[in-house]
Formats: structure tokens, C-alpha cells, sequence
């Protein structure tokens, strides 16, 4: 699993504003310019990232395995034509390609989680995202992270439960509705602790954030992000 | 250091109560999407997640509804391993399967829409069984059709082969869950047709 972990690295220092600008710079690039030369310098660009990030190739593609599985059996898929003539296998040709484009976007994204603290990414929300809904996503963030590992909690236990009392010879309808109820009473239970403490903390529209501020070193990283997102135009 | 006078803005009391359910059906549907319930006709899988989007349609109606799968969204590209196994970060939004997260705020709004057809949500007991299994089935239909448009020019794929390849494996596990979690919240099995303010 692909997470934050606290170092030293060079892309840990960055801002994470910058990051993200140069993220969606990236894949912008590499869906918009589809020669050979471009996806062979947006690779060298991707394993620099990586490099950066202190993070093994390998390592991202196990924690995106999903995502992996998936990208290989799509040539088998793409090479089928439901009509004459059947087969087109040159179609699964184009589907690679189009898969390798993928796993570098995996590439930088997972360099980003692994050296940004999600706090980092929700105060870069809540500063830049105007008015009230950009403070109540922010917040948002922060809360749904905090909550995640309790929810997942309650909803293991609750089917250790369901085991333990033989509900695996009930049905497969029978056990989601059970597991689906239980998970659904404990969050909006939890939901109206929530809201009762935020309103006795003065929960507000204007809190103080934590700071943010840009080193030399994040100059450079969004002079490429922004060069990268407006290459299409060039 | 300059001290600051800035009123304060506090947030008004329903929109906090509104605001602390979104928190948890976002929390929910992470959480639904890590736990797998063994599936007896596919070879896929089998989460809770979708059953995420129905809740918060359900319960939240089509603005709050929205707003909580778009933090789920955004806790995930925040770096939260909260992506169907563990996983985490913008490129599962703009990999191949990121069509179907991206639809759920989006399935989410129609189903609320459907169901409350007003901003704040009727009380859940109010809500018949036909309506609720109507409004299902189009969020799922917007699922599916986001999800399989976004699959086939991903992958450069035609739409057909998309729809076998992500589609139709899914679908009879998303119907059950429909049904699963259709009765939750109408069909007393919350304390009292419990909504989620009041």
C-alpha cells in the first residue's frame, strides 16, 4: 500500500501546490502529445520524478495492481470486434500504448502520495478554493481522513461478527444488508457526535490555517508543471 | 506580531448537521470499498462501494449527497488509501477505472434529485419503495455510462468492448446491492425512519 511516509527527499520539501500543478501538467502532456519522442521524454521525466520521490517503479505498480491487471488483459479485450471481420489486432496495439500512458501517470501520482501529508493537500484546498464551500471541503478533508480508519473498524468488527454468528451460510443479499446496516447506524451515530462537537467548538467559516509557503526550490517544479499543462498549444 | 479582529463566522446549525453526515457516508463509502463480501456468480471482486452513492443520495438529498462523495474523492487524491484496494491518488482518477469514481457525485445528485426533488432532504420514511428503486437504477445507468465512456477512450478502446470489459462483469453484483440497501432506509430498519436532521 502506497502512502505518506515521512523523509527527506527532495520532493518532500516541495509545496504542495506545486506538486499538484505539475501533476495535472503531466498528464495532461501525456494524454495531448502522442508521438514516440514525447512519451520516451515523458518517461525520463517520470523516473526523475520518481527518483525524486525516492519511490521504486516496481513498488507503484504493486500498489496500483488493480489498475495493472487491468491494463493487460484490455489488448485481448480491444483486439475483439463484435461484427466482422471478428478479429482486429492491430487495436491492441493502440490499447498498449494507451495503457503505458496510464502507468505514468501512476508514476507521478504515486510520488505525490508518498511525499505530501494529506493535511498538506487539504490546507492547499481550503486556502485556494473560494468562499464557503472551499472552507467546508477543506474541513471536510481533514474530518473524512480522521474518520476513515474508524468506519473501515467498526464495519471489520461488525463482520467478524457476522461470521462468528455462521452468517456465512446465509446469503450473499442477506449478509451485505446486514454488514450495509450496521455500517450505516454506527456512521450516523458517530455523525451526531460530530455535529454536536463542531457546533460546541464555534465550528466557523473563517478558522486559522496552517501555513503554506513556497521554497526556491518550488519554482522550478511550476515553471515545468505550467509548461507541461499549455504543451498541447505549442 | 499585528493581532487580527475578525468576527467570527460561525457555521449555521443544520448546515453542520448536514456537513457532519457528509463527513461520514464520504468515510462509509471508503471504507465500503475495502471491505469484499464473497459473490457466488463473479470473479470480480465484490465491494459495497456503490452502496456509498445510494446512501448519500438517499439520506443527504442531491446537493449534500454530492458534496459527500466529492470529498471521498478528494481525500483520495489527497493521498487517503481509500480507492478500491487501498489504493490512492489522482492517477486512479485519470487511470482507466477513474470514469466511475468521477460519476458517483454525479450519481449521487440524481438519485437525491429523484428521490427529494428539493435541495434538503423529505424525511426518508416518507420515500416509497418504487421511487427509490427507479432512482437507483438511473444513478447506477450513470455510473455504468460514465464509467464505460471514460474506460473506452482511456484505453482507445470501442465503446462496445468497453461495456463487456467494465460494465456488464458488474452489473448483477451492483443490482444486488441495490436491493440490499434499497429497504435500509424506508423499510424501518433504522431506528424510528430515522432521517438525518431532526
Amino acid at each position: 500500500m502506497l502512502t505518506y511516509e515521512p523523509d527527506a527527499t527532495l520532493a518532500h520539501r516541495l509545496d504542495p501546490r506545486s506538486k499538484l500543478l505539475a501533476q495535472l501538467g503531466f498528464a495532461v502532456a501525456v494524454f495531448a502529445r502522442g508521438s514516440a519522442l514525447a512519451l520516451g521524454a515523458l518517461t525520463g521525466l517520470a523516473l526523475v520524478v520518481l527518483a525524486a520521490a525516492r519511490l521504486s517503479p516496481v513498488r507503484v505498480l504493486r500498489a496500483y495492481w488493480f489498475v495493472v491487471v487491468l491494463l493487460a488483459v484490455t489488448p485481448l479485450f480491444a483486439a475483439v470486434r463484435f461484427g466482422p471481420p471478428w478479429l482486429a489486432p492491430l487495436a491492441a496495439v493502440d490499447s498498449v500504448v494507451a495503457g503505458y500512458r496510464i502507468v505514468l501517470v501512476l508514476f507521478v501520482s504515486g510520488a505525490y502520495v508518498r511525499t505530501t501529508p494529506v493535511r498538506a493537500t487539504r490546507a492547499a484546498i481550503q486556502r485556494h478554493l473560494p468562499g464557503r464551500p472551499g472552507q467546508l471541503l477543506g474541513v471536510g478533508v481533514g474530518l473524512v481522513f480522521r474518520f476513515f480508519p474508524l468506519v473501515l473498524a467498526d464495519l471489520r468488527s461488525s463482520q467478524a461478527a457476522i461470521a462468528a454468528r455462521a452468517g456465512d451460510r446465509r446469503s450473499a443479499l442477506d449478509r451485505t444488508r446486514r454488514l450495509a446496516l450496521v455500517g450505516l447506524m454506527r456512521a450516523l451515530d458517530r455523525a451526531d457526535r460530530l455535529a454536536l462537537a463542531l457546533r460546541a467548538r464555534c465550528f466557523a467559516y473563517n478558522p486559522t490555517l496552517p501555513p503554506l509557503a513556497f521554497s526556491r526550490l518550488d519554482y522550478p517544479v511550476l515553471v515545468v508543471g505550467v509548461a507541461l499543462a499549455v504543451s498541447p498549444l505549442l | 506580531m499585528a493581532e487580527q479582529h475578525e468576527s467570527v463566522e460561525l457555521v449555521g446549525d443544520r448546515t453542520v448537521q448536514y456537513f457532519a453526515v457528509a463527513v461520514l457516508v464520504a468515510a462509509l463509502t471508503a471504507a465500503f470499498a475495502q471491505v469484499t463480501v464473497p459473490y457466488p456468480f463473479s470473479p470480480a471482486p465484490f465491494t459495497l462501494q456503490t452502496a456509498g452513492v445510494y446512501l448519500a443520495g438517499l439520506l443527504l438529498g442531491p446537493v449534500w449527497g454530492a458534496v459527500a462523495l466529492v470529498l471521498y474523492l478528494l481525500v483520495g487524491v489527497a493521498g487517503a488509501p481509500v480507492f478500491a484496494g487501498g489504493s490512492a491518488g489522482f492517477g486512479v482518477l485519470v487511470g482507466p477505472t477513474g470514469g466511475y469514481l468521477v460519476s458517483f457525485p454525479l450519481a449521487a445528485a440524481l438519485i437525491g434529485a429523484v428521490v427529494h426533488r428539493q435541495v434538503d432532504p423529505r424525511r426518508p420514511d416518507e420515500v416509497s419503495v418504487p421511487l427509490q428503486a427507479l432512482s437507483l437504477a438511473a444513478g447506477l445507468a450513470v455510473v455504468y455510462l460514465v464509467g464505460s465512456v471514460w474506460l473506452s477512450v482511456q484505453l482507445d478502446l470501442p465503446l462496445a468492448n468497453a461495456l463487456v470489459q467494465g460494465g456488464v462483469v458488474f452489473v448483477p453484483g451492483d443490482a444486488a446491492k441495490a436491493v440490499a440497501v434499497m429497504v435500509l432506509v424506508t423499510g424501518g430498519y433504522l431506528a424510528h425512519g430515522r432521517g438525518v436532521v431532526g
